[in-house]
């Protein structure tokens, strides 16, 4: 007679409907709430950017010139996606949305609901994390892919030619948008002030360390994700020309084993957080 | 999940669906140049293929409407009117009127030893097809077909290389004429535009050219930029010769005529010793130059509006010749008729 072993709980399978459950209810929140507006501004701006290029491109058949050469809109293209939003959007997107995953909830009293639930705890991480990833994704890819029409085109640069980048960009990003929000997904659930930290850490440490020589700048997401832009880096200034001279710029391989690392690393170290941690609400 | 949200989410992917599925088009298949913006320079450039040694651009329309070309004219021998004549009589093509822009380009051929390269003309004007066809073929011409264009293809007879003169009008009001390859190029890129998989590509992703291009293109009617270097070193020149000419990568004609004549020849050397080295060759002939104008006041007036510039690596001679110049010479040529 054979002896029919007990059945262990589907711990799994029940993570992940509750993470797609909590994904369902927090896209909707994510989108339509107050800092949707500031994401719409953010992202807006570049598109605004690249019609008021695209229009002065069109009136004046001289084309966009810098020391007086004429720049490709390929060229343009690149230096909007180095300087507009891997330095910029793509932190701070991170840092903004990254920290408030746990503390919005926390902050709103809401958490009680979601922790009450007879679903695991780090579900509710997840699915919030995954609605930030899906968000963010798809307000900043359609954003990229509108300036790349707009200002590709001008200059004597060709859609076709400036294709195969884009991609690789858009993979970039999405990397980027992932690796930042599970880092500060991680700083939100773990720390105090969450926003200040994450906000020194992306315009403070990052940029600093990646400026000089030595291992430091490998505790940072940005010396990972600049490995795999395709776009030349601009030398718009002192500090640009300083990265670009101690620029160490890793294989895509390891660019990208070290950026998997991070969101995994700090996605279950939040998940560990959000699971151990006891939530004091204040009155 | 909400009814807005979803449209969001639909929105957004359907802009990036759109934005990736005419990119792959692009990529693939090729669009044509001026779909997504316009390029410096005529629109014709985005027919001629990439690696063009030189490409010439003449609004003819300005050119003969210009007060200089009037004035010309008048004083030329009679017989360039007939010489107009007969080509009206042949083709149909009043030159004076029916021409309104012509880019012309050249590739060296480094293959061939006595041969010159390749070569195409693309002019947009008023044609009579037929006529022009006809006249091919009373001089032995034959019709082919090449993806979808008609060709009027001349055998040329040529001991080093046989190559084939083509013809086709590839639009309305655009014609082509040039060695066979050069127009099936021009055909290829007409009909798919800039396509680097099937690596037919215009001569407006060749940054370098086009920064040269964008750069005469506003205030002169006629202009010519190129490879010098790409030229001598298929000139088969003696080995004491091409050591005697001065290290130059890319050069320009540009000029604008009306009144009088004015433009700019512009050389862009290898590096600034050499640039300094053809200023000191120039400034030499200048002074010859002016010293022969001697008392001459035609010659001193044309010799005084030479100028020599440019800076770093870049060699300029800009000159600016007035009418009155050009009304003292005719007035020579009269006495002397």
């Amino acid at each position: 007679m054979t002896e029919v072993a007990p059945r262990t709980p589907h711990t799994a399978p029940r993570t992940v409907s509750s993470a797609f459950r909590i994904f369902d209810l927090s896209l909707g929140q994510m989108l339509w709430s107050r800092r949707s507006v500031f994401l719409g501004v953010l992202l807006g701006g570049p598109v605004a950017l690249a019609v008021a290029l695209r229009v002065i491109s069109a009136m004046y058949t001289s084309g966009f010139r810098i020391n007086g050469a004429m720049t490709p809109g390929s060229t343009i293209f690149g230096m909007m996606i180095w300087l507009l939003y891997i330095r910029f959007i793509v932190p701070i997107l991170g840092v903004f949305y990254g920290t408030s995953l746990i503390a919005d909830e926390v902050d709103d009293k809401t958490i009680t609901y979601l922790f009450t639930r007879p679903i695991p705890r780090r579900a509710v991480l997840i699915g919030k994390y995954l609605a930030y990833l899906v968000c963010t994704i798809l307000l900043v890819l359609p954003s990229v892919m509108l300036v790349f029409f707009l200002v590709v085109p001008t200059g004597g640069s060709t859609v076709a030619e400036a294709f195969p980048p884009l991609l690789a960009d858009f993979a970039m990003l999405a990397i980027g948008l992932a690796a930042y929000g599970a880092l500060f997904a991680f700083v939100g659930t773990r720390l105090k002030r969450p926003l200040i930290i994450g906000l020194v850490f992306a315009f403070g440490w990052e940029p600093a360390v990646l400026l000089f020589p030595g291992y430091l700048k490998r505790l940072t997401v940005a010396y990972y994700l600049q490995a795999l832009v395709k776009h030349e880096m601009p030398q718009d200034s002192a500090v640009s020309m300083l990265l670009q001279v101690f620029r160490e710029v890793p294989s895509v391989g390891a660019s990208l084993a070290g950026l998997a690392v991070i969101v995994g690393l700090t996605l279950w170290a939040a998940g560990r957080a959000v699971e151990s941690r006891e939530y004091i609400l204040e009155q | 999940m909400t009814a807005r949200t979803r449209y969001f989410v639909i929105i957004s992917t359907l802009v990036l669906t759109v934005g990736v599925g005419t990119g792959l088009v692009a990529y693939y298949v090729g669009f044509p140049a001026g779909a997504f913006g316009k390029h410096p320079g005529p629109e014709e450039l985005q027919y001629i293929p990439r690696d063009a040694a030189v490409i010439a651009y003449a609004n003819v329309q300005e050119v003969m409407h210009s007060d200089l070309r009037q004035r010309l004219h008048k004083v030329l021998p009679a017989g360039t009117e007939n010489g107009q004549a007969e080509l009206q009589n042949l083709t149909g093509i009043n030159i004076e009127t029916d021409i309104f822009r012509i880019v012309a380009c050249m590739y060296p051929d480094a293959s061939a030893k006595n041969t010159p390269g390749e070569g195409m003309v693309l002019a947009r004007g008023n044609f009579d097809e037929a006529k022009i066809e006809a006249l091919m073929r009373d001089h032995g011409a034959h019709v082919e077909d090449y993806k979808g264009k008609r060709l009027i293809v001349s055998d040329t007879v040529n001991v080093d290389k046989p190559r084939t003169f083509a013809l086709s009008f590839i639009e309305p009001g655009l014609v082509a004429l040039g060695t066979g390859n050069v127009i099936h190029a021009a055909i290829d890129l007409h009909n798919g535009g800039d396509n680097p998989q099937t690596g037919t590509q215009s001569v407006t992703g060749n940054e370098e050219l086009m920064t040269l291009v964008n750069s005469l293109d506003t205030g002169n009617n006629a202009w010519a930029v190129g490879r010098f270097d790409a030229l001598t070193a298929n000139a088969k020149l003696p080995a004491n010769i091409s050591s005697q000419i001065p290290a130059i990568t890319w050069f320009s004609v540009a000029t604008h005529i009306n009144g009088g004549l004015r433009g700019t020849l512009r050389a862009e050397t290898r590096d600034e010793e050499a640039a300094n080295n053809l200023r000191d060759v120039v400034r030499g002939f200048l002074a010859l130059g002016k010293m022969s104008a001697g008392a001459r006041p035609e010659m001193q007036a044309m010799m005084s509006s030479l100028q020599l510039g440019g800076d770093k690596k870049t060699v300029a001679l800009s000159f600016d010749v007035p009418a009155a110049v050009f009304d003292a010479i005719g007035a020579i040529h009269h006495d002397a008729r």
